[in-house]
């Protein structure tokens, strides 16, 4: 099932032309269409995107929007799938946190065909487990930054629970994203892509439309990083956030903060209370990322004015915070696996080769050099973090639990499918090997992706 | 007793530069020998640079009441600030060590320069930089100088180019009627490591634009040169050089040593 966000006027026109023309070039009736159509059906097609009347950005987009359409989905109930790539390069559809089987998990590293210039995909799935997923693209780009995780190829998918986690009025659904990216050396030589312009849903700061809200109503936020490298901070002035699940899966200890810290591809639900009248910002913590765009206007009814921001004065977060305390250590039947990342040295004009275990992509994934699942047992990833990027790691068609943050004790009930593995340090997670067939593991980071940043998981 | 001991500290500093290896290159009859990088100073940011060059052999007789650059020390300040992130602005403080001379103020240059800023997305780094500046006559005749120096960069991969085709005009001295002089720097260098460069740097001067000077009184130096890159803070270059027409100093070994330092307010957040 489909849910209409508003899209630029200008833009959608463009899209249903370009739709137009490639159904008729199909020349399948009408009536035969309509007899079959999918629950899910996306056109992969170019799209200009309007993030402000200066700003237009040539990029790829799904169904000529920027995010792509929401889907609701029941979990559990069967969805029929097509996606038509109308677009000048092969493409294929990752469905983010879900537990499909790698032939339609969206990644042609496990084994999903790509789908070329001009043909579709058709497949079935059944969504689970419930929860605030999305779904991207999961492709190359290389030096190219306006491909793969840099272009407008993202959407939100909600599977519905069968209970709601937390009581609420409303949802709001906002992505983050970055674009006009381009690689700069910076004082020490690393190259590190850096962006010209940063939207929410697509647009900048005062450019799209306003949340608008009621006093009293208690709106459930469903935010997700989409951008291709960055981490960013969220604030909403004169509101705080009750975290209700992280990745779409509730957490532990819900707890009330003044902002969120996403990493590419995480989510955060979380419930906002209505008790502060007036017009509001959401936008990027940092004022020199903000001044880029990333923020969208919150208008309670019957207010008006000017935005209003409240520059914080520290970036705080945690997901300890989040998470409840464990002190029964590593259990005899957990089986560890070892990762280390680290990176080679390419020359100052080169992006690092990234490594897993000294490998780099796919080297790391042959049978000699790559774990081997075997169904139903239980592991925990030794991630050591050796290099000097925060990396943030993403495990394909399973859920983890977040076990160690280097500091402190042990944490429980943090289950995740992105986790943030800073700089040098050490993380650690468990996960039932539940789901056979080959299970991508990588760094979210498009530009460590495409440097060898990925490693192949194999099921006995 | 004083000369003594700055003479001896100018060789130590040279002598420990020399031994942690270092990069760079050549402008300013070798006070500051530099091939510049199309990179400005970040805004709130001074950069510091102490230049130590030795001329090991070089002219040795007094010509027209100049000092023979003959184991010359030359110890330049540079003191650089950002101005935005698409300029900067530089001033040098020159001086010289001789045998006889003892220490000596030689003269002060001031260089504001500017960069194409990042958003125009060239594929080559770009900046112009001018410099004005005053030497005295006894260590060069051309006493007040003026240079327009384009500086092209660019990094592929383990590889680093850059071209400083520099232009130059006297505006006090014997060559104020040569119209512009033609000196050209240039330098290629290569990443060993993630912390070593090394390469080479070219530095001439050709005389005047549209009639250039004979060969053998054409100033050519060509230098081997390695750069540390152990911090973002700090600038380690170092290098020996050959100037193999009559019209160069025939050897000179060359170090800088920078450090940046950050004087902005930067909250946490940022």
């Amino acid at each position: 099932m489909q849910t209409k966000m508003p899209p630029p006027t200008l833009t959608r026109r463009r899209f249903t032309q370009l739709s137009g023309m490639a159904l008729g070039s199909l020349a399948i009736p009408e009536a035969a269409r309509a007899a079959t159509a999918p629950d899910v059906s996306l056109v992969i097609a170019p799209y200009t995107l309007e993030a402000s009347p200066k700003h237009h950005i040539k990029t790829v987009a799904y169904n000529g929007q920027v995010p792509g359409p929401l889907f609701r989905m029941r979990e559990g109930q069967e969805q029929t799938v097509e996606i038509r790539n109308m677009a000048g390069d092969a493409e294929v559809v990752h469905w983010h946190g879900l537990f499909l089987p790698p032939e339609i998990d969206g990644a042609m590293e496990e084994g999903t065909p790509m789908i070329a210039p001009g043909a579709s995909a058709h497949y079935k799935m059944v969504p689970r487990p419930a929860g605030f997923r999305w779904y991207h693209t999961h492709t190359f780009a290389g030096k190219n930054l306006t491909k793969a995780q840099y272009s407008g190829l993202h959407g939100f998918l909600l599977v519905e629970p069968r209970d709601n986690p937390a009581p609420y009025d409303r949802e709001v659904f906002l992505g983050l994203h970055d674009w006009r990216g381009q690689f700069l050396g910076s004082d020490d030589g690393f190259m590190a892509p850096t962006y010209d312009v940063t939207t929410i849903n697509g647009k900048m700061l005062g450019f799209g439309e306003p949340v608008k809200v009621k006093q009293g109503e208690r709106v459930m936020m469903h935010i997700l990083n989409s951008s291709p490298t960055e981490v960013h901070w969220i604030a909403l002035a004169g509101h705080t956030f009750q975290v209700i699940a992280l990745d779409g899966n509730q957490v532990p200890e819900p707890q009330t903060v003044a902002m969120l810290r996403l990493a590419p591809a995480e989510r955060v639900s979380a419930i906002v209370e209505m008790n502060n009248p007036g017009v509001w910002v959401l936008g990027e913590v940092r004022k020199h990322v903000q001044a880029t765009g990333m923020g969208i206007v919150v208008e309670y009814a019957n207010s008006t004015g000017k935005p209003a921001w409240t520059q914080p004065q520290e970036l705080i977060w945690s997901y300890r915070a989040f998470a409840k305390t464990d002190n029964t250590g590593l259990s005899p039947e957990t089986r560890k696996i070892e990762l280390i990342f680290d990176s080679k040295f390419q020359g100052h004009g080169n992006e690092e080769l990234w490594r897993i275990n000294g490998l780099p992509y796919p080297q790391n994934s042959t049978p000699e050099h790559a774990p081997l699942l075997k169904s139903g047992e239980r592991y925990r990833l030794v991630m050591r973090n050796k290099s000097m990027d925060d990396h943030p790691i993403h495990l394909h068609r399973h859920t983890f639990e977040v076990k160690r943050l280097e500091e402190g004790a042990e944490i429980a009930g943090l289950r995740k499918d992105v986790v943030l593995v800073p700089a040098g340090k050490t993380v650690e997670v468990e996960f039932v090997a539940n789901n056979p067939g080959d299970t991508l593991f990588h760094c979210h980071q498009q530009d460590h992706m495409d440097r060898g940043f990925m490693m192949v998981f194999k099921y006995a | 007793m004083r000369d003594l001991t700055i003479k001896l500290l100018a060789k130590v500093a040279l002598a420990m530069m020399a031994l942690l290896c270092v990069r760079s290159a050549a402008a300013q009859g070798n006070y500051e020998i530099q091939v510049y990088g199309a990179a400005t100073v970040p805004p709130k940011t001074l950069m510091t640079e102490l230049h130590s060059n030795y001329t090991i052999q070089g002219q040795k007789f007094n010509i027209n009441g100049v000092i023979p650059t003959n184991h010359q020390e030359h110890e330049t300040i540079e003191l650089t600030e950002g101005m935005n992130n698409w300029s900067e602005i530089g001033f040098y403080i020159f001086t010289s060590e001789q045998d006889g001379h003892g220490v000596q103020w030689v003269g002060d240059h001031i260089r504001p320069r500017v960069r194409a800023p990042d958003s125009w997305h060239l594929p080559v780094g770009l900046s112009l930089s001018t410099e004005v500046g005053y030497q005295r006559a006894v260590y060069s005749p051309d006493t007040w100088t003026w240079e327009i120096r384009p500086i092209i960069d660019k990094t592929l991969g383990r590889w680093y180019f850059a071209l400083n085709p520099a232009l130059e005009r006297t505006w006090h001295g014997p060559d104020i009627h040569q119209g512009l002089g033609f000196s050209p720097g240039a330098k290629v260098s290569y990443d060993f490591t993630r912390a070593v460069s090394a390469g080479f740097e070219y530095y001439a001067d050709y005389g005047r634009l549209g009639a250039f000077d004979a060969l053998h009184t054409q100033q050519q130096q060509f230098f081997i040169v390695t750069d540390l890159n152990t911090s973002p803070k700090w600038e380690i270059n170092a290098g020996i050089g050959v100037g193999p027409t009559a019209g160069t100093d025939h050897l000179l070994v060359k170090g800088i040593l920078g450090r940046r330092f950050d004087w902005g307010h930067h909250s946490n957040i940022e």
